[in-house]
């Protein structure tokens, strides 16, 4: 008998249950994400908008403190679709520029030191190994879109009441939408492009250009063409064509939601395919 | 006999070459390069397409006139079109929505008749059975396109396609190989490191001429396709057609002397091309506002002044939009091109100097 | 003109980390070997002299040139360095003869010099193949190649020998042998010196940073032999082992330690002093522990010369 044989023996003790092994993987990146000191600080400073608007709504609500200064009483602000459209478009671009900080680290490290091959040996399936890098970017982005925009809901509705909640509940779908669309977008195309470019800092790049190549290109098939549907090629325009639906605001951009829609969803399944392809090649056939 | 340092130059291209044109990594500067081509390839085509519709429309019906058309005012019905114009050779079905308040909306159908005078499309807008507005397309003019032409290649073409292509060419040359871990074999050699760099920008400066002077070619070849000869020959020798063309080349060649010169040296003093990348590209979008000393450190100040057609500013645009592309003190194409090349020279100087240090150091990335 | 690499009180620091520290040599032509442990800087060395980095302090002066003048320095120099990569997409000739190209020779004595170069270390089957493909031998090899390919006069080569199966070890030994005796200075690296002992004329023994012998091979041999080394033996009764002890002959000094719980010997010869520790310990008396004192320099001599112990 070889030695091994008699000596080895599996391990035997409790495992993280399938479903949630996905996590692992995050828990591995949450280590290394905040140790660089730029990223932490950046990431401090993405909450500076949201406690500004706060303090806009807070100071809305309360505006009969101010109005024996001899102010006029009409609201300071409308906390409306518009309102919560703008408090979006700020949170995500700089979600988009901390996607760019954060992305390109997660697969290309992988696949420039063969670690890929060792994560899928383990009982870590692709989709599983994709779904828990995502993670990473989603609850990190999450952070800084969603989660205070819903607690500026929160405020706002407390501040004036069920009727305003009944009214409004929509803004608060708006807000979750709005930023999951956009957080998938960022992580599906971060993490495509960090696996096709080992460069990690290159990715990074490449993540910027596509989406200001992307966005000028647009610009220039509009001019060209004559036409306002080059702007499905403007992934952040697409977008905001989707959030203005959401929000209700009436804002068109040229094209419908729909359109925008299948737009989209072409882009994150390219995307996929792109991240599939590069993961597949690297599975371990069991 | 050529000098040895000419033969070692040759020799750095020769290698380099297939890094630069030949390399799955640069795959996508081919891409940058040749989508503005494919775009007014599409518009040439389409233009075509719809004048041999426009024709084909004339031969159908009787022609209409604009005057024909003058006749027709908002109100009238179907019928009463018809029955002055004649049945349109071709129409189309419209459906319009409209809202009525925050939830709901109306579908208004209407139809568009189109008839055509032989070059000019003229359409009759209908809603709900009555006139609501008629136009005129037709197609599109040179004098246009060449506008618009201006506006893709000093927005589109320069700044952003010519700017990342130099970006990926240039910064590859030495921190790719510093990468790929395989610049030491040129250390090794007995070649003076101020003619490596040189005989790297210049296989790099080859590579992005070679690929974007190609795409401005076939741009404006593209641009012109649907124009007859007559309009053609008319452009190129009454309205200083070729005089632009020539133009707009060398100010493709300058961009990538000047790109290539600034990337190359930051390739060389930056690990991460990400910051100088911004660092430029903002610099470069906020040049009009900078004071004039410092607008002279910039490439697009001189290739602004030589784009050979200046671009109209819409009123409705935004001003600080609009300060981007007015040109405030052109410069003149001498001082221009100079003043360019002596910026170029002046960074690979510096990089030079920057070259002497270099220390080969893999390990740090 | 002189016919020596000299270095000058060299030094050089990564950042906070010391690569090599006040180095002073002075190699002749021959077969020189640069011995010592992985992290010893004996890359370093390698890629002072040939201008890759560039000194924190002294000088370095290869047959009269500086490494800052890669124009005549690299006519008389041939480096294979320790980084195994390559140029992307070429195949083993190409980049001997693309690199040849750099030399200013014109294409058909680049191609001569090529092909000499591949016969030399047997690849000429491969020769076209892409060097990405190659075995990490083979990859060895052309690098090897691509080095002398010149002809240099001085060889600079860091750990040659790794990856190479023994019949191509003999035969690039040879080589470098008969570079040698064509008066050429042959300098390579290994971290285990009984590889190189028996072809270098003279051998230099780094050690974190610092030469610790330099010398032809019996100097440095017996010079490992002559330095004793400290062990500290922790045992019940140090008296009666010290008696014991005292008739050895590889004992050099015996000292009952301050605690008066162990004792201190200086032995010439480590090896035969464990065996016989080994014995001593049979004899009843008990031993809690041997240990050596001065663990740094005498390891790394140990894991130079190549004992039982200590090798890999
Ligand atoms: N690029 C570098 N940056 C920082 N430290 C380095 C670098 N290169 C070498 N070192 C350090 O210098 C010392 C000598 O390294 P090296 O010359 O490579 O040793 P050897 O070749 O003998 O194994 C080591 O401690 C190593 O960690
Ligand atoms: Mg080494």
């Amino acid at each position: 008998m070889a030695v091994y044989k008699r000596t080895y023996r599996g391990y035997s003790g409790a495992i993280t249950p399938s479903w949630s092994r996905f996590l692992v993987l995050f828990r591995f990146s949450r280590e290394t994400l905040f140790r660089s000191k730029v990223q932490t600080a950046f990431f401090v400073l993405c909450f500076f908008f949201p406690l500004l608007c706060l303090l806009g709504i807070y100071a809305n609500a309360h505006l009969s403190v101010f109005s024996f200064l001899g102010r006029r009483s009409e609201p300071l602000l409308n906390i409306n679709g518009q309102f919560f459209f703008t408090y979006l478009t700020v949170q995500s671009t700089l979600s988009f520029i901390l996607a760019a900080f954060i992305g390109p680290g997660l697969v290309s490290p992988d696949l420039a030191n063969g670690a890929l091959t060792l994560y899928l040996c383990r009982p870590l399936s692709r989709t599983e190994y994709v779904l828990g890098k995502m993670s990473v970017l989603v609850i990190v982005l999450s952070w800084i879109t969603w989660v205070p925009g819903l607690l500026l809901f929160a405020v706002q509705a407390s501040l004036s009441g069920w009727q305003w909640l009944a009214d409004n509940l929509w803004i608060a779908t708006g807000i979750v939408w709005g930023s999951f669309i956009w957080i998938l977008i960022l992580s599906l195309l971060s993490l495509a492009l960090s696996a096709w470019v080992k460069w990690r800092i290159a990715a990074g790049g490449l993540l910027l250009a596509t989406f200001w190549v992307g966005a000028g290109f647009a610009q220039a098939i509009n001019a060209v063409l004559r036409t306002k549907q080059g702007y499905l090629l403007d992934v952040g325009n697409l977008v905001a064509a989707i959030w203005h639906g959401l929000f209700r605001d009436g804002v068109n951009m040229g094209f419908s939601v729909t359109e925008a829609w299948i737009a989209l969803l072409a882009f994150c399944g390219f995307c996929l395919l792109l991240l599939m392809r590069k993961v597949k090649a690297n599975e371990v056939i069991r | 006999m050529r000098p040895l340092w000419w033969t070692q130059i040759l020799a750095v291209i020769r290698l380099e070459m297939k890094k630069t044109f030949f390399a799955r990594r640069g795959l996508w500067i081919y891409l940058l390069a040749l989508a503005p081509v494919a775009l007014f390839l599409a518009h040439s085509l389409v233009e075509i397409h719809l004048r041999g519709v426009r024709h084909e429309m004339a031969t159908q019906s009787r022609p209409i006139t604009e005057q024909d058309l003058a006749a027709i005012h908002e109100g009238m019905t179907r019928e009463e079109v018809i029955a002055r114009l004649g049945d349109p050779p071709a129409s189309r079905i419209t459906m319009r929505r409209m809202p009525t308040g925050p939830h709901g909306f109306e579908l208004i159908p209407g139809e568009v008749l189109r008839y055509s005078d032989g070059s000019t499309e003229l359409t009759v807008v209908l809603e709900k059975g009555a006139v609501v507005g008629t136009g005129t397309t037709s197609g599109s003019s040179l004098g246009q396109d060449t506008h618009i032409f201006a506006g893709v290649f000093q927005f589109f073409f320069i700044r952003l396609a010519i700017f990342f292509g130099c970006l990926g060419i240039f910064m590859n040359l030495f921190r790719g190989e510093m990468l790929d871990k395989s610049l030491h074999f040129y250390l090794l050699t007995p070649v003076r490191r101020e003619i490596l760099l040189a005989g790297k920008y210049l296989a790099g400066l080859l590579a992005a001429t070679v690929i974007f002077t190609v795409s401005t070619a076939l741009q404006l070849t593209a641009m012109l396709l649907q124009f007859d000869t007559a309009t053609i020959s008319h452009y190129l020798y009454q309205e200083h057609g070729i005089s632009q063309i020539v133009a707009y080349l060398g100010v493709t060649v300058l961009a990538c002397i000047g790109y290539g010169s600034i990337f190359l040296a930051a390739g060389l003093l930056f690990r991460n091309p990400i910051f100088p990348a911004v660092l430029v590209l903002i610099w470069e979008a906020a040049n009009p506002l900078l004071p004039s000393l410092l607008k002279k450190f910039s490439v697009i100040y001189y290739l602004k002044s030589l784009c050979p057609v200046e671009i109209p500013v819409d009123p409705g645009m935004p001003p600080l939009l609009a300060l981007l592309v007015s040109n405030a003190e052109p410069v003149s194409a001498y001082i221009a091109v100079f003043g360019l090349i002596a910026l170029s020279v002046a960074v690979l100087a510096a990089s030079m100097t920057r070259v002497r240090q270099l220390e080969i150091n893999y390990t740090a990335d | 003109m002189s016919n020596t690499i000299v270095f000058d009180n060299v030094s050089k620091f990564y950042g906070d980390v010391l690569g090599v520290n006040r180095v002073n040599l002075s190699i002749p032509p021959g077969i020189t070997s640069l011995v010592g442990p992985n992290g010893s800087g004996k890359t370093t060395l390698m890629n002072l002299m040939t201008g890759l980095i560039r000194p924190s302090r002294g000088q370095i002066r290869i047959l009269d040139m500086t490494p800052d003048q890669p124009e005549q320095l690299f006519r008389t120099v041939g480096y294979c360095s320790q980084f195994d990569s390559f140029p992307k997409g070429l195949t083993g000739y190409q980049f001997i003869y693309s690199y040849l190209l750099l030399f200013g020779y014109d294409p058909p004595l680049a191609n001569e010099l090529a092909w000499q170069a591949i016969d030399r270390v047997g690849l000429r089957e491969a020769a076209h193949r892409k060097c990405g493909s190659y075995s990490k031998g083979m990859r060895q090899r052309i690098r090897l190649a691509q080095s002398l390919a010149h002809n240099p006069r001085v060889l600079i080569l860091d750990e040659p020998l790794n990856g190479l199966d023994p019949l191509v070890r003999a035969e690039t030994i040879a080589l470098f042998r008969s570079f040698a005796k064509q008066g050429c200075h042959v300098l390579l690296s290994s971290h285990v010196l009984h590889e190189v002992d028996i072809i270098s004329d003279q051998v230099i023994l780094l050690s974190g940073g610092y030469v610790v012998a330099e010398g032809n091979i019996q100097g440095v041999r017996s010079e490992i032999e002559d330095h004793p080394m400290q062990i500290l033996i922790r045992c019940d009764r140090p008296s009666v082992l010290a008696s014991r002890l005292f008739g050895e002959d590889n004992v050099v000094e015996v000292r009952i330690h301050d605690d008066r719980r162990g004792l201190l010997v200086k032995t010439s010869n480590p090896n035969r002093f464990y065996l016989l520790m080994n014995r001593i310990a049979l004899d009843g008396i008990s031993i809690e522990s041997v240990a050596p004192i001065d663990d740094d320099v005498n390891s790394v001599y140990g894991y130079l010369i190549g004992t039982e112990e200590a090798v890999r």
